[in-house]
């Protein structure tokens, strides 16, 4: 066979068997050069192939494979014989090169040892704390000088070879090496304790104690370390200013401004998760069982809270009143939630009474990196709001786009006492029409304000607080309005219709303010008739019963035809009920029943009204249910539009048609 | 404690296998100890073709490598690159071009410093010790090591690096990190094992490696074309390992290659 046809067998056969990092061209030409070098020197033929490569486990069988047929056996044998040595060689070389490898990492690994040992020994050293290392049999292996301070020694030195345990009060031994014993035996990973230790000079210094376990290279578990702090009352008195500027001094858990400064150091660097609780009803534990029980709940609550924020590398604060804050990291937030809840819910007994407690959470997921921590905090704020107004025991996640519109509707209640202030409020006139006559009935006064109709703007003045200053003004406004009307008129003066926010309905001086109005505008009581809102009268307000002795007509609004309000109809003397609800089409399923719903208000003697009926084929459906009156067929005028109908209409205005 | 050689020095674990000296053991090489190669002995029990894989492994490197070169490439960063072996990425493309640069990027201290004992002597190739599924970091060294101009394109090569990386890591994102920092015209080799071919065997190769310090985890061919999202894979696409770009006639079952191989140009 020729030699270069010789060659190209040999490449195929030993290129399966061994990776070598060059063409086939190439290879090939390498093979060629060596069967020529080969009758001469198979020696330098193994060295060749193993430079290259050819080192598989079977390179060497296909080699002889290849070339056995045309080469002699001693040639092969001494071919053979070589490869083995070079391959011997290339062996050791590796070896030594990754020992020498293996020589360096480890100088590495040891470089760096050094540094974070420097570290350590930086930190032992300059620590406030003292630390301790102590054998499994109580001796102090080392120990820094900030605890030879503390127990009346020179330097951390001199308590090497000395048990830490005597240091401390006889009758705490026994606990203490107790303690020890359970971190040794793994049953906790560390405990804290405060204890009286007893120094060189006798005199007692109370410290904390921290104490954990230390683990040698193998994670084998070798020392004791424990931190030391002295909380004596010098001590104290330098460090306590501090802690006081930081922690809530009822339960010792951060403040709000601390839990802030926490939250700004994660908050860009982890995924953080923030959590405003707020206990349901805690107000009424506070009046019913007194403030000192309000005050232990609040530790139990902060107790059980800081446990759950250990066991979840959480942070914990109080941040106000009855309401606590946690942030964690990389948190799955439904089952934190069910974990708090959880926690909270565990049977609580205070000075005998047992409590159930619950939370309502405000929850802020992985905000943005650029949200500040302010900004985060009253996002939470918002959020939890928004679960208390869902009930008891709910959380709510915050949404950036809902905020966003509360925001606004915040930033509108806040310029409202402005805007009351330069008068931008308005009263205007809604008609109120007889459906079976289609006349007009009365006007009801309402509040305009921007674009917002009344119940917006009385639930916005509700938000602020200012619904009853804004209520009597209302009361006192329309009234003299009403009066000048019926100067004017007479007998064609509408009749006033006033309805009250849910706050002034059971104001305890609305009978007065009512009366104050009418005495001071001279509008005969028969021309007013007051709404008050349905809840006080449920709530057992008796401001309905007062108003209806003074001779004042009333009526109930917000009416749903519960029960409870069906009942209240046959106690309470009142004119009408108003309503809000969809027409009763002829094709609704529910027509029958509020048809039945209003028999039922007309067998007590009392009207039915429907507010916010804005179309006349509305109006029709309500009249063919039985309703007797209807608000918002007409859009509201203001006073001097009302004065001109009046004044230009030889009646009063027709119904719309 | 199990068996140590004895030339190994004391301080450095040689009781725990690592992929890369199981990958050194299978090529050929003598840079391993005995628990490589009882580690590499279960895994050619679970997959009898692990040695013609890593062959193959290592010639798509090479190939790989080639490719780039006669596209114009002229610096390549090799991630994952492991213990240097035989047909270094530097040896091949500074064949070529001696003066292409080349920047290893490894994680594993063995590894690092034998690579930096090979490089001693080139001034146009490193290693840096960095966790290749941390992309930020290692372009950052890599950008400070000077022999990278990432204004220029790029060689990228993950050749048999992802099957160590899991989901959890979110693979697709190292990998686009990475296409981000470099320029168009850039192209990225990329192979790894699959369970596309040889399931079996592969489920068996998996389970072996479950215990060691790299467990693996096989990719479908869909998953690694996922990989190439903002490139565009050249011909013949994602492949096994002896189907991409051959030399010659090829004579190895595609079907017992274990392993599927790709280059792509960024665009």
């Amino acid at each position: 066979m020729e030699l270069p046809e010789l060659a190209a067998r040999w490449m195929h056969a030993l290129t399966p068997t061994a990776y070598i990092p060059l063409s086939h061209a190439e290879i090939q030409q390498a093979l060629l050069d060596a069967l020529v070098e080969l009758p001469e020197s198979p020696e330098s033929v193994a060295d060749r192939l193993v430079s290259l490569h050819a080192t598989g486990p079977d390179s060497l069988r296909a080699t002889i494979e290849v070339l056995s047929p045309t080469f002699e056996l001693p040639l092969l044998a001494r071919l053979s014989s070589a490869y083995a040595h070079y391959m011997r060689m290339d062996a050791f070389d590796q070896q030594e090169q990754i020992k020498v490898a293996i020589v360096r990492a480890k100088q590495r690994v040891e470089r760096t040892l050094k540094v974070s040992e420097a570290r350590f020994k930086e930190v032992f050293a300059s620590s406030a704390l003292g630390i301790a290392i102590t054998d499994f049999d109580g001796r102090c292996v080392e120990a820094n000088d900030t605890l030879a301070e503390i127990v009346g020694l020179e330097s951390g030195a001199d308590l090497v070879g000395r048990q830490l345990i005597d240091y401390f009060h006889p009758e705490d031994k026994a606990a203490l090496a107790a303690s020890y014993r359970q971190v040794r035996d793994g049953h906790v990973e560390r405990f804290r304790d405060q204890r009286k230790l007893i120094r060189e000079d006798d005199e007692p210094v109370w410290v904390h104690l921290a104490a954990s376990l230390l683990a040698d290279a193998d994670d084998e578990p070798t020392h004791h370390v424990t931190m030391v702090e002295d909380i004596s009352e010098l001590h104290l008195l330098q460090r306590s200013l501090d802690h006081q500027l930081l922690h809530d001094s009822l339960t010792g858990l951060s403040n709000r401004q601390h839990f802030i400064t926490q939250v700004e150091r994660r908050i860009g660097s982890d995924p953080i998760t923030l959590y405003h609780l707020g206990l349901d009803a805690f107000s009424v534990v506070n009046n019913g069982l007194g403030h000192e029980t309000g005050d232990k709940l609040l530790k139990i609550v902060a107790s059980r809270l800081r446990k759950l924020a250990e066991e979840k590398k959480a942070v914990v604060a109080r941040i106000g009143g009855d309401e606590f804050a946690l942030m964690t990291i990389s948190d799955h937030v439904t089952s934190t939630i069910e974990e708090i809840q959880a926690t909270l819910a565990e049977a609580t007994f205070v000075d005998d009474h047992g409590i159930a407690l619950s939370a309502s959470i405000g929850v802020v997921d992985r905000p943005a990196a650029f949200v500040t921590a302010a900004e985060l905090m009253r996002c939470a704020n918002a959020a939890l709001r928004q679960a208390k107004a869902r009930g008891k025991r709910q959380w709510a996640l915050h949404d950036p786009h809902d905020d966003a519109r509360r925001r606004g509707r915040y930033a509108l209640a806040a310029s409202m006492p402005g805007a009351w202030e330069h008068g931008e409020l308005e009263i205007v006139y809604a008609p109120v029409h007889d459906l079976e006559t289609r006349e007009v009935l009365g006007a009801v006064a309402r509040l305009h304000w921007d674009d917002l109709s009344h119940n917006d703007t009385m639930a916005l003045a509700d938000s602020t607080g200012l619904s009853l200053p804004i209520g009597k003004w209302l009361l006192r406004e329309a009234c003299a309005q009403a009066a000048r009307w019926v100067a004017e008129f007479g007998d064609r003066a509408p009749t006033l219709h006033i309805a009250l926010g849910a706050l002034q309905s059971r104001d305890e001086d609305l009978v007065a303010d009512v009366k104050r109005a009418l005495d001071e505008t001279g509008l005969p009581p028969e021309q007013l008739r007051i709404a008050l809102d349905i809840s006080s009268v449920l709530a057992g307000d008796d401001n309905a019963v007062v108003l209806h002795d003074s001779g004042i007509v009333t009526a109930l609004d917000g009416f749903r035809g519960g029960h409870d309000e069906l009942a209240v109809l046959t106690e309470v003397p009142v004119r009408t009920v108003i309503t809000r609800a969809p027409a009763p089409t002829p094709d609704s399923p529910l027509r029958q029943a509020m048809r039945d719903l209003i028999a039922t208000v007309h067998s007590f003697g009392v009207r039915f009204g429907v507010d916010e009926v804005h179309t006349l084929s509305d109006a029709e459906h309500w009249r063919s249910a039985g309703a007797d009156g209807v608000i918002g067929l007409l859009p509201a005028l203001s006073a001097d539009e009302v004065t001109e109908l009046l004044t230009t209409a030889p009646s009063p205005p027709p119904a719309a048609s | 404690m199990s068996e140590r050689v004895s030339w190994v020095p004391e301080g450095l674990d040689t009781g725990k296998p690592s992929a890369a000296r199981l990958y050194d053991y299978l090529l050929g090489g003598g840079h391993n100890f005995a628990a490589d190669r009882a580690l590499a002995e279960k895994f050619l029990q679970a997959q009898p073709n692990a040695r013609t894989i890593a062959r193959l492994n290592r010639a798509f490197l090479r190939r790989a490598v080639l490719f780039m070169m006669d596209r114009g490439i002229r610096q390549f960063l090799d991630l994952g690159s492991g213990i240097p072996t035989v047909g270094n990425v530097h040896e091949i493309a500074q064949k070529a071009d001696p003066e292409a640069h080349v920047v290893y990027v490894d994680f594993e201290d063995v590894a690092v410093a034998h690579s930096q004992l090979i490089l001693e002597d080139d001034p146009r190739a490193t290693i840096i010790q960095e966790d290749m599924t941390k992309p930020e970091a290692v372009l950052k060294a890599a950008q400070e090591s000077g022999l990278i101009d990432f204004s220029q394109p790029v060689g990228v090569l993950t050749v048999g690096v992802f099957h160590f990386v899991p989901p959890e890591a979110d693979p697709r994102t190292i990998v686009a990190t990475y296409r981000d920092a470099v320029p168009e015209g850039s192209y990225l080799a990329f192979s790894q094992f699959t369970q596309d071919l040889q399931p079996e065997e592969m489920a068996g190769v998996v389970e072996v490696m479950k215990k060691s310090q790299n467990p693996m985890f096989p990719r479908t061919r869909s998953e690694i074309e996922g990989f190439f999202d903002g490139f565009e894979v050249v011909e013949p696409g994602v492949v096994p390992l002896p189907l991409w770009r051959p030399e010659g006639q090829n004579t190895d079952d595609p079907d017992k290659a274990g392993i599927y191989a790709a280059v792509g140009r960024k665009v």
